[in-house]
Formats: structure tokens, C-alpha cells, sequence
């Protein structure tokens, strides 16, 4: 009797433990479902180009990005870039930013009231905001500043003004790092309870039609300046531009590209 | 590219040693005359300051080339690398009447959006030919580099063992 009596309930154990196993499976299945969907809720690209495309000629670099939200709809909202960029590029021997500019004196009255010796490029945005249930945008222009350098390496602001519908400035700086930058965008509130603005795409030129200004036998003259040296050999595959979106969700955009070499000088 | 006129002025400790230069330096080993002949080990002390033209550039290189001067005059050609690091470094060649000095410096590199940031650290001379076969030598490295126009001066203070 005994004996019967265990047979049912170790049966029954068996199962029990089966049914476990299986549901634990599917859960830990349903998580790591549920996290690869998180980790893709936003992409993004890049693009980068020279100009003109002259290897061991002086050149400006333009790159930039375009983000959007898996599904469509407002993304996510951009708190860090990691950027990489060829560090054969010569951005230390460039005549760019002869000049700082007071990352105050930016803030507060515009890249205009900085030296024009501390522009080093230019630039504009698009950023969206979520006014139930439509999404607006705003565009802003970007610019390029030398700022007081730190512990030897250039320190790059990065100022973003926009005017319409919502006029406000932001300045990020950054270390200028060979073949690396890394910027902190900060959080701009939407409409109350809503959420963050999100930038949806960046492009940016180092260089350009800059204006810069020097002392000649006692006089003020007006240059240009020469702008980014390329190498004179194209790195193996191209020049490699990457970068590392990270969202306010948590979750992070990866994007690549390549400049093709172009032909000797 | 606009010819950049580069003011590079390149004091290179790493001097040449020629005789006479600095007798009062200078240490000759009490070696029999054969040996004396082959090798006699020489100690200089150096203060060379060189004024170099822009010949060339890769990106983050720049090639500069002129005249030094001061204890060891010569000709200098330089390798400099700037590649927005704060460190900077210099590979150098400099021929004399009495041979070629090779040498390398390694400095830090300060104020870099001003025109015409500063530098300093330190050098050695690695070797070299003719007289300077067997040249060794270190010593500080001190200069400014010309954004603008590419221009470096540089002044070196060292010794130099030949």
C-alpha cells in the first residue's frame, strides 16, 4: 500500500518538476526575447565624407548621423556619443582653433561673441518632441569651438542653438582625443510629463569656409585656414568612422562607415 | 597646400661634437695610441638652437628642414608628430662636417589652440656616423611650434658622449 501510494506521488513530483523546468525555460526565453527587443528599439547611421578627397592635401570633414525608433514614433532620448574617427587624420597639425573661446561666454551670447579664431566648424540638427499625439521638430545650428584646453588636449564644444518653437542653446564639450571623442548630450525636457526631446540628426563639418584673422607688419588680415591633413597613404580598407549611440532607455545604437580612399594629389 | 614657411628652429642638444668645440668638456681616455685611434671617447656639452623651414607634411607629421647652430653647428632635418595628443615627438638627423647625429625626443606639449603652442621634454641622441659613430647622449628639449606656418623653435641643452 505504502508502496502504491508513493508510486502516484513521485509521479506527480516528476511532472511537477518537468513543468518547472519548462516554464523557467520559457521565461528565461520570454527575457532574453524581451531584452534583444530592448536593445534594438532605436538605429542609427552614420556617414562621413572629405572634401575635397585628395590624399596628403588639407581637407574638410563632414560627418553625421540620423537616428530613428524601431517602430516609428519619437526615439528614445540621446544621452552619449562615442565617436571614432581614423586617427591618421591630422587633427593635432590642423591650423584649426587658433583661438579658445570661454565655454560661458558661449553659452550665453553665441558662438558669434566667440574668437573667430576658435571656430573650427559648423553645422545643424534636427531634434523631435512628442506634443500628444503629434511629433514636432526643431531644427538648430551647430557650432565648433575651441574651448580652454585640459591637460594638453584640445577641448572641443560642441554648441547647439535652436530658436523655433523652443529657443535654447546647449553646449557639450568634449575632449578632443586622437581618433576618439566622446560627448555627453544633456537631457532637454519636452512638454511637461512628456518625454525628452530627441535628436534625430546631426551633420557637422570640421573646417570649411572659416575666416580667421592674423597680425601682418602691424596689420589685421583675413585668411582661411588650410584645414585637416590627409595622409598621404589611405589606411588598409579605407578610412573607418564609427559610432556608439547610447539612449536614455538604456539601450545603445551601434553605426560604421567607410570613406573610400580617394586618389593621390 | 599654400607653401607654409616654417620657422622651425630646432636646438638640438644632440650636437655635433667638433673639435674644439668645448675643449674644457671634453674627456680623452689614457688608452695606447692604436686603441686612442680607434675609438676615443669624448664628452660634450651641448647648446644648439636651429632655425628649420616646413619641407613637407603627412598628416601628423611635419618635415622641417635648416640650419643649426651653436655648439654643434649643422644641418637639421626633423620628424615631428603631433597627433592631438598632448605628447609630442621628434625624430631628428643632423650632419655636420664631421658626420651625421641621429636622435629622438619625447615632450609634452602645452596651450594647444594657442598660434604657436609650447613644448618641452626629453631627448637622446641614438647614434649617428662618421665621427659620431658611436654617439650617445640625452638631454632636454625645449620649443614652440608655429600652427599656422608649421614652424617649430627649438632650443636643446644636453651632452653628447662620441
Amino acid at each position: 500500500m505504502n508502496g502504491s501510494g508513493a508510486r502516484p506521488t513521485a509521479e506527480a513530483r516528476s511532472i511537477a518538476q518537468r513543468l518547472t523546468a519548462v516554464i523557467a525555460g520559457a521565461l528565461v526565453l520570454s527575457a532574453l526575447l524581451t531584452a534583444a527587443r530592448a536593445q534594438a528599439t532605436q538605429t542609427a547611421t552614420i556617414s562621413a565624407r572629405f572634401s575635397p578627397e585628395r590624399l596628403g592635401a588639407p581637407t574638410t570633414v563632414s560627418f553625421g548621423f540620423s537616428i530613428a525608433a524601431d517602430g516609428g514614433g519619437l526615439p528614445s532620448a540621446l544621452t552619449a556619443i562615442d565617436f571614432r574617427y581614423p586617427s591618421q587624420l591630422g587633427l593635432g597639425t590642423s591650423d584649426l582653433g587658433l583661438a579658445s573661446c570661454d565655454p560661458a561666454t558661449l553659452r550665453a551670447r553665441g558662438p558669434k561673441a566667440c574668437p573667430p579664431n576658435s571656430i573650427m566648424g559648423a553645422g545643424n540638427a534636427l531634434a523631435e518632441f512628442q506634443v500628444s499625439p503629434e511629433i514636432s521638430e526643431e531644427t538648430a545650428t551647430i557650432a565648433l569651438v575651441a574651448g580652454p584646453s585640459q591637460n594638453g588636449y584640445v577641448n572641443l564644444l560642441i554648441s547647439a542653438t535652436g530658436t523655433y518653437p523652443v529657443a535654447a542653446r546647449l553646449v557639450m564639450p568634449t575632449l578632443l582625443l586622437p581618433g576618439h571623442l566622446h560627448i555627453s548630450v544633456p537631457l532637454v525636457p519636452g512638454i511637461p510629463e512628456g518625454p525628452d526631446v530627441a535628436v534625430v540628426q546631426v551633420h557637422a563639418t570640421l573646417g570649411g569656409k572659416l575666416t580667421y584673422y592674423e597680425r601682418k607688419h602691424g596689420k589685421r588680415i583675413t585668411y582661411h585656414p588650410r584645414g585637416i591633413q590627409l595622409p598621404k597613404r589611405c589606411p588598409r580598407g579605407g578610412f573607418r568612422f564609427s559610432a556608439t549611440f547610447t539612449f536614455l532607455d538604456g539601450t545603445q545604437a551601434q553605426a560604421a562607415t567607410v570613406v573610400k580612399c580617394p586618389r593621390r594629389r | 597646400m599654400r607653401p607654409a614657411r616654417l620657422t622651425l628652429t630646432i636646438a638640438i642638444a644632440a650636437a655635433l661634437g667638433m673639435a674644439g668645440a668645448n675643449p674644457a668638456a671634453s674627456e680623452s681616455s689614457a688608452r695606447p695610441a692604436h686603441e686612442a685611434a680607434a675609438h676615443t671617447a669624448r664628452v660634450v656639452s651641448v647648446r644648439d638652437e636651429g632655425h628649420l623651414r616646413f619641407v613637407d607634411a603627412n598628416a601628423t607629421v611635419i618635415v622641417d628642414e635648416g640650419s643649426v647652430s651653436g655648439t654643434l653647428p649643422g644641418r637639421a632635418r626633423v620628424n615631428f608628430t603631433y597627433n592631438g595628443s598632448p605628447t609630442v615627438t621628434a625624430r631628428f638627423a643632423i650632419r655636420t662636417s664631421g658626420g651625421t647625429l641621429y636622435g629622438r625626443a619625447s615632450c609634452r606639449l602645452h596651450n594647444p589652440t594657442s598660434p604657436v603652442p609650447s613644448f618641452r621634454g626629453a631627448l637622446q641622441i641614438t647614434g649617428g656616423s662618421g665621427r659620431y659613430g658611436h654617439a650617445r647622449g640625452s638631454g632636454e628639449l625645449f620649443g614652440v611650434f608655429h600652427r599656422r606656418g608649421y614652424a617649430l623653435v627649438v632650443q636643446a641643452i644636453g651632452r653628447l658622449r662620441y
